[in-house]
């Protein structure tokens, strides 16, 4: 019975010139946004290949220097993007690509692309994710707002039934022709699949658990609107007023709630402006130190106590190693607690942002899927923040490395010792691997535990409702 | 039956429709957040701009203090050889938050509103360390009023208006209702007012009401002008976006296919379409690399400080007057000039071309604007805010220009290390955005609203003419 409603609704879609048409423009909206997707990978991938090779070339080259001076040049950290970026590009584009790893700051990461880009850039990205998460729903939509409650409109459906179709038999006919009308999509995956291939960019760790739980979490949520759409269907007396829901619901869900959610996140726990961030974590990381004031010249002075102690001797003239050296890293390594607590307390914020948006997921599955997809394809925040935090550990250990140079072999003349090339070719590049499968899970679980709530919640709706429709024609 | 019998029973319809009205207030909810959203983030950004001036104001007092000191004679030269360093004259450079930044916040809230104009920095860091904001909500887009009005706004208009004939013709009234004698198009136009009527109320109320909350201490009858022009780009987006609904609703199909075809020219020309002409945009105009203009920055870096004994050489050769070899202060401050002078001298060329490009796509846009309702509506807001991408890289361009009228004027005590006084520093120019005038405002956004008036106008007659036939043909049978 299920292969004859089947066929009835393939028939009809088939006859529906609107659906082929629908059909046509998902697929050329997709090839357009995997070609999109790809040439921006491979775009910046090359130019962070490029960057990377200049900045260890001049960075070896820079000839007679303090090392204290080098510490001020310094490095860039880039960041490696994702292959699987193609494919769900999350929050690259408001992401820094680079961080400079300078002497006394942890600097955020700089040259986000949103900073180039068009006014209307924000208005909506085209990417496979996106036309998965916003357009694959209304195609769903429009193709079974009226398949319960237009059969109830037409009188179809007392004929159905009197036929021997069951409730169940029917909405799985129904889901089951949807799905397929969906499935002629599926060859944009291969063309995305290929065009992750061919990007040239870093892959991830677990490429293929991460394939696999993509293309689960897509399939469930999928059906999450498949069967929402059903249950309004058979919920509704006229194909019209389903319509009207869902295309409401699909407004609200697919394109509102995404950017209330996050919005209204940053409402309730503000972040501090840029500016005053800026200047309260250089007063606290280096006028508490460096200043004038008596805290840092307690600090100072307890800095010159430890070393006169650690090298058992009564003055800095006696020191064994360049005192000036000694005091940088003992600075640094006071600026860096208070760069993990300014850091830390900034991370948090988003953090507890995030949280409040996930909450909007009660009420749009859209963001459950968009926070695990752009995890699993190394793009969300938090991908983010583990590259920040990579740089900043290699910054210290970079910056140490510099601090101990001057310590053990500038002497008496300080300021004024110099290394040279062959030093700065000692020094490690900074190298990123990044997260894996099991260090994403943990940040992803409840989005793929709300999703499946979704999907059970709107099969139980889906089933419940083309019963009670078989019910009330049963009756009336 | 007559027009105001329409109306009387249309309005009497709509305060019993409980979905309806559960939709406006649905819209008011919203408009509320996105208000309290913008005046939030209006007020953030302007406590934070003169938290920064006055920081750096402090600063310079400081500078002012001890260069006074050694004027005076209260304090000797030689004790603080440093006082009067015109290499630390730093000069704060900043631009308010556009008048209706609340209203739209365009890209004020991922551009730089702050920076330093100093001697220390080259000017690829002239904006340095502002990259904090919250990526997701960055990514996602603010949430303001122009949100709410070119997406929301027109999504709630259909649902309000999309039956408002097909429902009669479906349940088989429309016929009663045409032997009154009453022409279609009157029945169709009283109910698209008195339906989008209600909800144009609730839109001026929360015009009204953005005016007053997000102002965030600035005076309010200094927005006003401004103001009145975002609402009548409002306004005239919402009359268009009506005369669509007549249009579409005068073609007498069913209130599905109607439907249908609202909500697809929604999507069309809501996200499909500014998708596309931003992808076509940066496809056709490529933004040059950062990271490319990086490493040219840390290349002219390198090259300079390994190169600064023949730089000053040569300085020293161009101007005698300079008397170079006086100098007794640290070597590493004239170095420091030296090398962000070369530096920014050296990018110059390459931030050119960004402004180049950003130009050129500007003037791209402005043409393909024309095809999304949505896209020309957003800039001619953002454009009337005070919150455009012009109107940044106008402030982005001012600095810079400052920072080198700076390095010119301080040139000759950096390189021969003689003190500048406090009279000196006084006669310094401080920095002041030149925002655009209320007239250059108007003169961009004339042609988006004329235009958008126009397509308005032209649907609106369509459907008119529309419905006079439908109701001809209606009387003929």
């Amino acid at each position: 019975m299920i292969a004859a409603v089947l066929k009835k609704e393939l028939r009809q879609y088939v006859r529906d010139g609107r659906v082929l048409v629908l059909v046509g423009v998902l697929f050329g909206l997709g090839v357009a946004a995997a070609l999109s997707g790809w040439n921006t990978v491979r775009a910046m991938e090359a130019e962070r290949a490029a960057a990377s090779a200049v900045d260890r070339d001049v960075w070896d080259n820079q000839g007679q220097k303090n090392p204290h001076t080098a510490a001020h040049f310094s490095r860039y950290a880039f960041r490696p993007i994702t292959n699987v970026s193609v494919f769900d590009p999350g929050v690259n584009t408001a992401v820094g690509g680079a961080v400079w790893l300078e002497a006394h700051h942890q600097d955020p990461a700089t040259l986000r692309p949103i900073e180039d880009a068009v006014e209307i850039h924000r208005f909506a990205q085209l990417s496979p994710a996106w036309i998965l998460q916003c357009f694959a729903p209304l195609l769903l939509v429009l193709l079974v707002f009226a398949s319960v409650a237009g059969e109830r409109e037409r009188g179809t459906l007392r004929h159905m039934m009197s036929t021997g179709v069951r409730a169940n038999k029917l909405l799985w006919g129904k889901g089951l022709a949807a799905l397929i009308v969906l499935s002629t999509l599926a060859p944009l995956l291969a063309l995305v699949l290929a065009m992750v291939m061919a990007s040239g960019a870093s892959p991830l760790p677990d490429a293929a658990a991460r394939g696999g739980l993509l293309v689960a979490t897509y399939a469930v949520y999928l059906l999450v609107c498949l069967f929402i759409a059903l249950a309004v269907s058979a919920r509704s007396r006229r194909s019209k007023t389903a319509l009207v829901v869902l295309l409401g619901f699909w407004a609200l869900s697919a394109v509102v709630a995404p950017r209330l959610a996050n919005n209204v996140g940053a409402l309730v726990h503000p972040a501090p402006q840029s500016a005053e961030f800026w200047s309260a974590l250089n007063e606290a990381s280096s006028g508490a130190f460096w200043g004038t004031s008596e805290e840092a010249k307690k600090r100072q002075e307890a800095v010159r106590e430890r070393a006169l102690a650690e090298y058992g001797v009564a003055s800095v003239e006696e020191l064994p190693i360049n005192y000036d050296g000694y005091m940088l890293q003992a600075s640094e390594e006071f600026a860096n607690e208070v760069f993990d607590e300014h850091y830390g307390a900034l991370h948090d914020t988003l953090m507890r942002q995030r949280e409040t948006a996930r909450y909007f997921s009660l009420v749009s599955p859209t963001i459950a899927i968009g926070n695990i997809s752009s995890a699993l394809a190394g793009s969300d925040v938090a991908a983010h923040h583990h590259f920040t935090n990579a740089a900043e550990q290699f910054r210290r250990d970079f910056i140490r490395l510099l601090n101990e140079e001057m310590i053990e072999h500038a002497g008496k003349d300080g300021y004024n010792y110099q290394s040279d090339n062959a030093f700065w070719r000692q020094t490690p590049d900074f190298q990123y691997t990044p997260q894996t499968i099991s260090e994403v899970w943990p940040r992803i679980w409840p989005d793929v535990l709300m999703l499946a709530l979704w999907c059970l919640a709107g099969l139980s709706l889906a089933t419940s409702g083309v019963r009670a429709s078989f019910a009330e024609e049963a009756t009336s | 039956m007559s027009h105001a019998a329409i109306t009387s029973q249309e309005r009497r319809a709509l305060v019993k429709d409980r979905a309806r009205l559960l939709l406006l207030v649905g819209f008011l909810l919203l408009c509320v957040v996105a208000l309290a959203n913008g005046a939030m983030h209006r007020s953030a950004l302007s406590r934070s701009t003169q938290a920064f001036v006055t920081e750096k104001q402090e600063a310079l007092d400081k500078w002012q203090t001890r260069a006074q000191a050694v004027e005076s004679g209260k304090v000797k030269p030689e004790d603080d050889a440093w006082a009067g360093l015109a290499m630390d004259v730093k000069l704060p450079v900043s631009a308010q938050p556009g008048p209706l930044a609340d209203l739209s916040v365009g890209v004020s809230d991922h551009q730089p509103t702050t920076a330093e104009a100093s001697q220390w920095r080259t000017v690829d860091r002239l904006f340095g360390n502002y990259e904090y904001q919250s990526p997701a909500v960055l990514a996602q887009g603010p949430f303001d009023l122009a949100f709410v009005v070119i997406f929301v706004l027109p999504l709630v208009m259909i649902v309000m208006a999309f039956d408002v004939l097909s429902e009669d013709r479906e349940r088989g009234r429309l016929g009663l209702i045409l032997a009154q004698p009453v022409a279609v198009g009157t029945v169709v136009f009283s109910r698209l007012r008195v339906r989008l009527g209600a909800l144009l109320g609730v839109l001026v109320v929360a015009l009204v009401c953005g005016l007053v909350v997000g102002a965030g201490g600035i005076d309010v009858s200094a927005r006003i002008p401004r103001f009145l022009l975002w609402s009548a780009l409002a306004c005239v987006h919402f009359g268009l976006w009506a005369a669509i609904i007549a249009w579409v609703v005068s073609w007498r199909r069913t209130g599905e296919a109607t439907l249908l075809v609202l909500v697809a020219t929604w999507a069309l020309t809501c996200l499909i379409g500014p998708a596309c002409i931003s992808a076509a945009t940066e496809a056709v105009y490529p933004t040059p690399s950062r990271l490319q203009l990086l490493s040219q920055v840390r290349q002219a870096s390198s090259e300079a400080y390994q190169s600064r004994a023949d730089i000053v050489q040569g300085m020293t050769l161009d101007h005698p007057e300079l008397e170079a070899d006086q100098y007794s202060l640290p070597e590493f401050i004239r170095t420091a000039y030296i090398v962000t002078q070369t530096v920014d001298g050296g990018v110059a060329a390459p931030l050119a071309t960004f402004e180049q490009v950003q130009a050129d796509r500007q003037r791209f846009l402005g043409v393909a604007q024309y095809l999304s309702p949505a896209v020309l509506t957003l800039q001619a807001f953002n454009e009337t805010a005070g919150t455009s991408l012009a109107r940044q890289r106008a402030f982005e361009r001012q600095a810079r220009q400052f920072k080198r009228d700076l390095a010119q004027r301080i040139e000759q005590h950096v390189l021969t290390g003689r003190r500048m006084t406090v009279a000196e520093l006084d006669a310094l120019p401080r920095f002041s955005f030149e925002e655009a005038s209320l007239e250059q405002v108007l003169g961009r956004a004339a042609v988006p609203l004329g235009f958008l008036a126009l397509l308005a106008a032209v649907f609106a007659t369509l459907a008119a003419r529309n419905l006079a036939r439908a109701g001809a043909r209606i009387d003929a049978s």
